[in-house]
């Protein structure tokens, strides 16, 4: 868990940092320079197809990534506490058709709702992670509820209730903060499937555009190159395998903390 | 079993309906048409066109059309592909799809099971470790990169085995796409079978089988597995669904003539019909798995069954 933040914390600040350090941006073609090897001057790791630096386009492509993971699992906690609240709280007839709508939602084919999105508004940043966010809230919506209905039961509330305090209040005040702790795990639970999804997109060529990068898309141009170039390919995916993996092991050890 | 077919069929309809309809309207919203080229067409053609399709209608009655047509199993016509129908297309992609599909599930659950078990033998041993490490690894390789470093490895540097296409559907052509889609549901469903082993094992016929002096093989085999099933067969449906899913990427990494890659041409071409019917059908087979996978789950505990 220890060694899963510190690599996660490693990766963020390379992502964030890292491209200022570097001679090339992560768009700009070094005419000198077209499919070089790793370690040529200049470009540790080389370059792509139409000579751009890949440790530039790896690291932007990394922070990319990450933005639009982070967001859409922003969106993400937000659309799902606030629906698994409103069912927790109210309970009867209007928890059961909320938690129904659920599971409906959770037959569905995701990806492929996402892939819709995409090709109807356009294929957009800002899109991809709203449309992600709006499918990844489901589990989010059920963690919150269940702890809800538990939470409800406890004294404190019932005090609250007694003093006065309008639903509103309780659910704010009292309520939300409990259960904190376990929305947190699940919205680091959440960031690897979406970073997993962006990927998928944009590997596909539906998620971010040219020039911009991001590691699906990187994944596609190493495939593209994979026979001459094969560190084109390792570098992105040892990137991408290294997030999910911390990413997993980080959720799962904080969910467990905190028993849900 | 018959109450649950039953009730389970009352809500997939529905939510079939549903997933069509929204689909419908949502492509309906999008900017842009089917017809759209590099050149703008004349007025008159475009309009001749639209008609032809009946996309110059109301919507509610176009999607009262598009529902009759699939309860007969008519898809329509691709905008795209001008001389084949979206059936047409589903019958060739189909067959490869779920060929992949099923044995990329068969091969997932006999390898995830094996390292379950292997793992449950001795739990917190080190194979125990080391294998949940390997699935934790798995998990987190998704199809498009292991699909791309198995092509590699096996491919390009071994060259063992082909790195793309589907032959004739041969066998040697379909080990590396099988196995890029198998490994990480193997993964996952190696955990699940452990931790369900894990659970069963520390119970009391367990313990009353080794008094009896019954081997360790003999005892996961026969006293242990179908009870520590249950967990893996509720994971099923979603893993199958996530087959479904993976295929999409995996036959775009191998070259593949299936299901998904209409899909992802149809929905770069905008094709409607084609979409919408990929859609319409993965949505089915999704709910079909869930379906049976809830049957398997009464199967293994019969205190479910109702």
């Amino acid at each position: 868990m220890r060694t899963a933040f510190a690599i996660l914390a490693a990766i963020v600040l390379l992502a964030l940092l890292g491209p200022f350090a570097l001679d090339w941006r992560y768009d700009a073609i070094d005419w000198n320079a077209v499919r070089a090897g790793p370690f040529t001057p200049g470009h540790a790791m080389g370059t792509d197809s139409v000579g751009r630096d890949l440790l530039a386009r790896t690291l932007v492509g990394t922070r990319v990534t990450l933005g639009v993971a982070a967001a859409a699992a922003l969106v993400s906690l937000v659309v799902g506490v606030a629906w698994g609240a409103i069912a927790g709280w109210c309970g009867g007839k209007i928890d059961e058709a909320m938690m129904r709508v659920v599971d409906a939602l959770y037959a569905l084919p995701f990806m492929f709702v996402v892939i819709l999105l995409m090709v109807v508004f356009g294929r957009s940043i800002l899109l991809v992670f709203l449309g992600i966010g709006a499918v990844e809230w489901l589990t989010m919506a059920r963690v919150v509820r269940g702890q809800m209905l538990a939470l409800r039961e406890r004294p404190f509330v019932t005090a609250a209730e007694a003093a006065g305090v309008p639903p509103a209040g309780i659910v704010l005040r009292h309520m939300l903060p409990n259960l904190a702790g376990v929305a947190i795990a699940y919205l680091l639970l959440t960031v690897p499937q979406v970073v997993m999804i962006e990927s998928f997109l944009s590997f596909l060529g539906l998620g971010v555009q040219e020039p911009m990068t991001s590691l699906g898309i990187l994944l596609k141009d190493g495939v593209d190159d994979m026979d001459i170039a094969p560190h084109a390919l390792l570098l992105p995916a040892a990137m991408l395998v290294a997030l999910l993996l911390c990413l997993t092991r980080a959720g799962e050890t904080l969910r467990d903390r905190f028993g849900a | 079993m018959l109450g649950l077919i039953r009730r389970r069929l009352f809500t997939a309809l529905p939510t079939l309906a549903a997933v069509v309809i929204l689909s419908f309207v949502l492509m309906r919203l999008a900017p842009g048409g089917p017809f759209d080229g590099e050149r703008p067409l004349d007025p008159k053609t475009r309009e001749a066109l639209m008609s032809a399709y009946g996309l110059d209608r109301p919507l509610p009655e176009q999607i009262g059309l598009y529902l009759r047509r699939l309860a007969h199993g008519d898809f329509g016509p691709s905008l795209v592909y001008r001389d084949f129908t979206v059936t047409d297309l589903i019958a060739r992609g189909l067959p490869v799809s779920l060929t992949l599909g099923a044995l990329a599930l068969i091969v997932a659950l006999l390898v995830g099971l094996a390292l379950g078990m292997a793992a449950a033998v001795r739990p917190r041993g080190r194979l125990d470790r080391s294998l949940m490490l390997g699935a934790t690894l798995l998990t987190a390789l998704p199809g498009f990169v292991m699909g791309p470093l198995l092509a590699l490895g096996f491919g390009l540097w071994a060259g063992w085995l082909p790195v793309s296409g589907w032959g004739d559907g041969d066998a040697l052509h379909m080990v590396l796409p099988v196995v890029a889609l198998a490994l990480p549901a193997a993964g996952a469903i190696a955990k699940l079978a452990r931790a369900g082993l894990a659970q069963v094992l520390a119970q009391d016929h367990i313990r009353m089988a080794r008094a009896r002096g019954q081997g360790w093989w003999r005892i996961l085999i026969v006293h242990a597995l179908r009870p520590a099933l249950v967990p893996v067969a509720s994971y099923l449906g979603p893993a199958a669904a996530g087959m479904l899913t993976g295929a999409v990427v995996i036959e775009t990494v191998f070259a593949l003539p299936g299901l998904g890659r209409y899909f992802v041409q149809g929905a770069l071409n905008r094709d409607y019909p084609l979409v919408l019917g990929v859609v319409t059908l993965y949505a089915a087979l999704i709910i079909l798995f869930n379906l049976l996978a809830d049957l398997a789950y009464g199967w293994l505990d019969p205190r479910v069954r109702g």
